[in-house]
């Protein structure tokens, strides 16, 4: 006989979910912050919609950013983390303007100092994977590493001279028309789109988000969890390594003063958009939005005669810490707890531990 | 919140220089407990009281708030509305500190120590006893009063030794000459037994009736009928969040009784199935399968199709051990033969691809993805298969895949887009049957299928083993439960200490019969 | 073992270039290791409660920049500035502890934001100035030796790794460090003030990264707007926590093994310059020792037990476990 009377199941989106809920609110953080500066700053619009001096055009000071954040989010969404992307952008950025001194068609060595840097990144999530390290470390030790490596390369002055051709491709050339549209922009419109639909629509993306989600489940449902893992960042060194393509096109030189900021920005773009640091969850379009409210926070500022340092520094920490603490207090409402989670992830490794973090496993829930 | 404190302290402090033999008897009742999870009322207005010198057992089904009651009374989990009165004293802002300043203390279900810490630091963490100097650590007197505690339980264990070098049952006895060293004399067990074999379990309950015996209050939580009816002094039935049903006299009731009063309903007795698959062909077949860890050795069997091939053995036995590596999360060496062909290589992957599936275990961490909607988690096994447009995923067409799968298995939820840690235990593993029906496997390894489940999820489980297996699927089923290997096997393999002991077939599946094969005493019977 | 291996890093340079093994030069490198011992020993009390902390750099840039103006500006003795020292590091540990305790930010995210802001904050109090011109009593104290080959500066790394050896092992406090550390669940079950512990950890290691800006000060002499961050001091401190013996997953290991893993990485990066080879690749020294302590800590957790153990079972030798592990 049957205990359980025939089901009904509705299957439909509820309303608005806690991502959904997420995401309205950076959009409604990013028209606020739109309409504070054009209040505020009677230059902010500029000459027009779209001009060098628009708010269009602060884009050719972030945009690279932005591409480094969804590289970098790929590898969060499996919850490991790549500190090595900014160092891998100037790295890239120097390798190609090297190759480029030396004698190769600048779009070749593009194209080469590319796929050198999936090289590297595969190289990276090899050694996580088989000794089974803590990314957080390795991604450290391999940005130190191409640090070394890049400022030995340059010499005592970074490379420079490209083609202007190339400078206004990737760097400060806009599209014009009614509306100027940086060209960077395109490019990073173009990575936005596949990044999204990689993540949301495809067999690989789902995977990456299950892994995610519970690595142990992953494995057992089937998921080659490694592989998966070393994909995120074999993707992560690529985005960076076109941004670094970027920021040598935009500055005419290549720079490796950079990484440090842009590594923070691109983390706090990625946290801000609302993935879950530990994996899983969130979603792509929020890391977009996110990337816009960081970019132009600094420029806004400084337009707007704030001090050099808290536009840079201090706004966009205490935004990152204001963001979260926020986060916190929704997931804790819905239930997860931020250190099941923490406790889950980072659980001793040995056997016998299992059973000393069952009670905090996501899921097992009260009895 | 000082007072608190202070009255925590006086009581610890107390509590010192007492000695077992003067411990005041202590009643303790929760009054109308509310607690509720992010929205989900876990118990609603829930009374229980525990008197002195009583073993009082909470029983129900997975979710009805047994456990957040126990919880909820040591002060692990803060109470949304409701009493809780010790000896007529009202306790406010009950936390496990303030809690053992009070006598009272919970045994969890899986022991959970400081593993890289000693055996006598975890007796006793948070209580550690000053020494001479200000502010230091008096290790001598903590090593020479830690015999008489683990005395009492009955633990003979180097105290220096690391927890993590302890059996789960020295871990969870340890735990109680925890509670002991805290001075505690309100002790609750929340299923200590489920992570222990039959023997280890026997020596925690002479345990408990020893504590009994000094008068200690003692709560108990257990799935396992049996020892309820044979332990317990007063039952208390939860159900839906609520208490539902006293038993005063466990002696005359009767396990029907009891599930009735848990279920809310009467229940149909299964009776077993006689088929003989003996001519059917071999679909799965192990030749010498051996760990390099030594988890198991000389491992050989088949099983048919059609057929449901029970494994029964002690945790620990290397029962999953020998299925996870067939399944490919293991390395191990011998020749596994799928359909007749060596299937070499093996990985989850490649598993699921030609027809092999594994139901883990531990679903909180191998099975479940907790925060993803039930959808997904279903196809989760489906993913190289799931219906594409373009180049891109087709989430309608996914969801009616999921669909179908959940009816087939009953998944009750809200709708398949809530999150899996909304659904109760059992529907988590109609979840997780469905994700491995979608599979459409050819030989079904399930590991502990209905532990944690409800006893109605579990005769729908039951309902689905049925099924497939007369479709023609080879099922190995792997329980701790003996009751239901007989229900459900056609034939029952028994492994004691990762090796296979015994064999029985149709009437010869008993659960004394099986009982006596997995704690090794199978061979012999054979002869 | 790490002293057995510094002093061959240490023999081996002094082979190759003899000026290495100058009576100064050994003092000059222990004196060099102190910010980054005493560092590394806060960190490491971070890190036996499963924690990190990042914002270590900019705490010590507070602190050595702000003592560092004041004795520039007004004359000040050492020691008076130590209150200022540790209360900088203290008040900023204390809100890394409230990030990461009640907003339950996970350490590395918490510690990354407070990194940025506690470095802004750095750069307004520079405000474009330097440490430069600090009074002659601090230049002396950060270069003289009380004995041949023991500079002054070497006497507060030593005495703060004792007295932290000594309270993590023999206080209530230092267990239940060990205690949340090895299980944050189990450690509230048993009654212990978790979140008190934890936020102390934080607290502490904070106030230990003030005293290595103090001390840091004294011992460079000048102080700017990125110092601390400059040479990534917050992941050397990491590195040596996990070449010391102490893991990320929290209740095991011990600060001694920092405070000689401090003096090993100084050594060792030192040996590299010494060795001719381009002060560019320091950088990526840094990275290959920390890859080499990962791996180092990944066997430690495979094997369970840390390598200073296996040598020390191999040797015959036996301990209790929970003894400050690998020095």
């Amino acid at each position: 006989m049957s205990v359980v009377a025939e089901t009904q199941h509705v299957v439909r989106r509820r309303r608005f979910d806690t991502d959904d809920r997420w995401m309205i609110s950076l959009v409604v953080l990013l028209v606020a912050e739109l309409l504070y500066f054009n209040f505020g700053i009677s230059t902010f619009w500029g000459g027009g919609w779209g001009t060098s001096y628009s708010f269009l055009g602060y884009g050719e000071s972030f945009l690279f950013t932005s591409m480094i954040a969804l590289g970098v989010m790929f590898v969060i969404f499996t919850g490991d983390i790549d500190l090595s992307v900014g160092y891998m952008a100037a790295f890239a950025g120097i390798m190609m303007a090297e190759f480029h001194i030396g004698g190769m068609n600048i779009w070749i060595a593009t194209v080469l100092s590319i796929a050198l840097c999936a090289v590297i990144g595969l190289i990276q999530g090899l050694v996580i994977t088989y000794f089974k390290l803590e990314s957080l470390l390795v991604t450290l030790a391999g940005g130190f590493i191409l640090n070394s490596a890049a400022v030995a390369w340059e010499g005592p002055v970074p490379p420079y001279g490209f083609p202007h051709s190339y400078d206004s491709a990737l760097g400060s050339g806009d599209i014009s028309g009614t509306i100027q549209i940086p060209n960077q922009l395109i490019v990073f419109a173009v990575l936005a789109v596949i990044a999204t639909l990689v993540v949301h629509r495809t067999r690989f993306g789902r995977q990456l988000v299950l892994v995610g989600h519970n690595r142990q489940a992953a494995a057992y449902a089937g998921v080659r969890v490694s592989a998966t893992r070393v994909k995120a960042f074999v993707l992560s060194a690529t985005f960076s390594a076109v941004a670094g393509m970027c920021i040598a096109a935009n500055y005419g030189t290549a720079r490796d003063d950079l990484a440090p900021t842009l590594l923070l920005t691109a983390i706090t773009c990625v946290v801000l958009g609302g993935v879950d640091i530990f994996g899983g969850g969130g979603r792509v379009p929020g890391v977009i939005i996110a990337t816009f409210v960081m970019g132009w926070l600094a420029p806004g500022l400084l337009q707007d005669n704030v001090n050099d340092t808290w536009a840079t520094l201090i706004a966009p920490g205490t935004l990152l810490l204001a963001a979260l603490t926020i986060k916190g207090i929704v997931d804790r409402r819905q239930g997860v707890s931020f250190r099941a989670k923490t406790l889950a992830r980072f659980g001793p490794g040995s056997p016998t531990s299992a059973h000393a973090d069952a009670g905090d496993a996501p899921g097992t829930g009260a009895t | 919140m000082s007072v608190i404190v202070k009255r925590a302290r006086a009581a610890a402090a107390l509590a010192s220089d007492r000695t077992a033999e003067e411990y005041a008897p202590a009643r303790y009742e929760a009054r109308t407990i509310t607690k509720s999870f992010g929205g989900a009322n876990a118990l609603t207005g829930a009374s229980v009281t525990i008197e002195p010198g009583e073993i009082h057992t909470l029983v129900g089904e997975n979710g009805a708030g047994k456990s957040t009651m126990l919880k909820v009374m040591a002060g692990i989990h803060p109470q949304d509305s409701g009493d809780l009165v010790l000896n007529g004293t009202h306790l406010r802002g009950l936390t496990p500190r303030t809690a053992i300043g009070h006598g009272i203390y919970l045994v969890p279900q899986e022991p959970s120590l400081m593993l890289t810490l000693s055996a006598l630091e975890n007796l006793f963490v948070g209580i550690i006893p000053r020494g001479s100097m200000a502010f230091s650590v008096d290790w001598k007197a903590m090593e020479s009063s830690a015999g008489a505690y683990f005395q009492q339980v009955g633990l003979h264990i180097d105290p220096w030794a690391p927890a993590s070098q302890l059996s789960i049952a020295e871990q969870q006895l340890l735990e109680c000459a925890r509670a002991l060293a805290h001075r505690c004399n309100v002790i609750f067990f929340d299923e200590p037994t489920s992570p222990l074999t039959a023997r280890e379990a026997d020596v925690l309950f002479e345990l408990m009736r020893r504590l009994r015996e000094r008068n200690f209050t003692i709560a108990f939580i257990s799935h396992r009928l049996e020892e309820v009816l044979a332990i317990s002094d007063r039952i208390t039935v939860l159900r839906d969040s609520r208490v539902v049903a006293h038993f005063d006299n466990p002696k005359q009731t009767s396990h029907r009784q009891l599930v009735e009063a848990m279920v809310g309903h009467e229940i149909a007795v299964r009776q077993r199935r006689q088929r003989d698959l003996s001519g059917a062909e071999a679909v799965l077949e192990l030749k010498d399968l051996g760990a390099p860890d030594g988890a198991f050795a000389d491992i050989s069997f088949m099983a048919r199709r059609g057929e449901v091939l029970g494994l029964a053995g002690l945790v620990g036995s290397g029962r999953t051990e020998t299925a996870e590596s067939v399944f490919g999360m293991r390395r191990a060496s011998g020749t596994v033969l799928l359909a007749g062909k060596p299937y070499a290589h093996r990985s989850p992957s490649s598993s699921i691809e030609s027809g092999l599936i594994y139901l883990p275990e531990d679903r909180g961490h191998n099975g479940v993805f907790a925060n993803v909607e039930v959808v997904r988690n279903i196809t989760a096994a489906f993913v190289p298969h799931l219906p594409k447009r373009g180049q891109l995923l087709h989430p309608r067409a996914e969801v009616e895949v999921a669909e179908k799968a959940a009816r087939r298995t009953r998944v009750v939820a809200p709708s398949l887009d809530v999150p899996m840690k909304a659904l109760s235990g059992g529907n988590q593993q109609r979840a997780m049957f469905a994700r491995w029906l979608l599979a459409e496997p050819k030989v079904a390894i399930f590991d502990e299928p209905t532990r944690g489940v409800d006893v109605g999820a579990k005769v729908d489980i039951y309902g689905i083993i049925d099924t497939i297996s007369d479709s023609g699927v080879a099922v190995v089923m792997i329980s701790s439960e003996l009751e239901e290997l007989v229900l459900l096997c056609d034939r029952v393999l028994a492994i004691y200490e990762g090796r296979i002991v015994g064999e029985v077939t149709g009437d010869e599946i008993t659960l004394e019969r099986l009982g006596a094969m997995v704690v090794g005493g199978g061979a012999s019977e054979r002869d | 073992m790490l002293v057995v291996v510094t002093l061959a890093i240490f023999g081996l340079t002094s082979a190759a270039q003899p000026h290495f093994a100058l009576q100064g030069n050994i003092s000059f490198l222990l004196a060099s290791a102190m910010p980054l011992a005493v560092v590394a020993v806060g960190e490491t009390v971070v890190m036996l409660v499963r924690g990190i902390d990042l914002s270590v750099a900019p705490v010590l840039g507070i602190a050595a920049v702000s003592t560092g103006f004041i004795a520039q500006d007004s004359h000040v003795s050492v020691l008076s500035m130590l209150p200022l020292a540790l209360a900088i590091g203290i008040g900023l540990g204390f809100v890394n502890g409230l990030f990461v305790t009640y907003a339950r930010i996970p350490p590395i995210i918490a510690t990354l934001g407070t990194f940025t802001v506690y470095g802004g904050i750095e750069q307004l109090i520079c405000n474009s100035r330097t440490v430069v011109t600090l009074p002659t009593s601090w230049i002396n104290l950060g270069t003289h030796d009380f004995l041949p080959d023991v500079p002054y500066i070497l006497v507060p790394g030593v005495l703060v790794t004792i007295a932290m050896a000594l309270i993590l092992w023999r206080t209530r406090w230092g267990r239940s460090i060990y205690a949340f550390g090895a299980n944050a669940e189990a450690a509230f079950r048993a009654g212990i003030r978790v979140k008190a512990i934890e936020i102390s950890a934080y607290t502490v290691c904070g106030m230990l990264a003030g005293l290595a800006g103090l001390i840091y000060v004294v011992q460079v002499g000048s102080a700017g707007y990125n110092t601390g961050s400059e040479i990534s001091i917050q992941l050397q401190a990491i590195a040596c926590g996990l070449i010391g013996g102490t893991t990320l997953t929290g209740g095991k290991g011990g600060v001694v093994g920092s405070f000689f893993a401090a003096i090993f990485l100084t050594v060792a990066l030192e040996g590299v310059i010494v060795a001719g080879i381009a002060y560019q690749w320091q950088s990526a020294g840094v990275g290959v020792l920390l890859l080499v302590a990962i791996l180092i800590d990944a066997y430690q957790n495979r094997q369970g037990r840390s390598v200073s153990e296996a040598l020390r079972s191999v040797l015959g030798g036996h301990k209790p476990v929970q003894q400050e592990a690998s020095s």
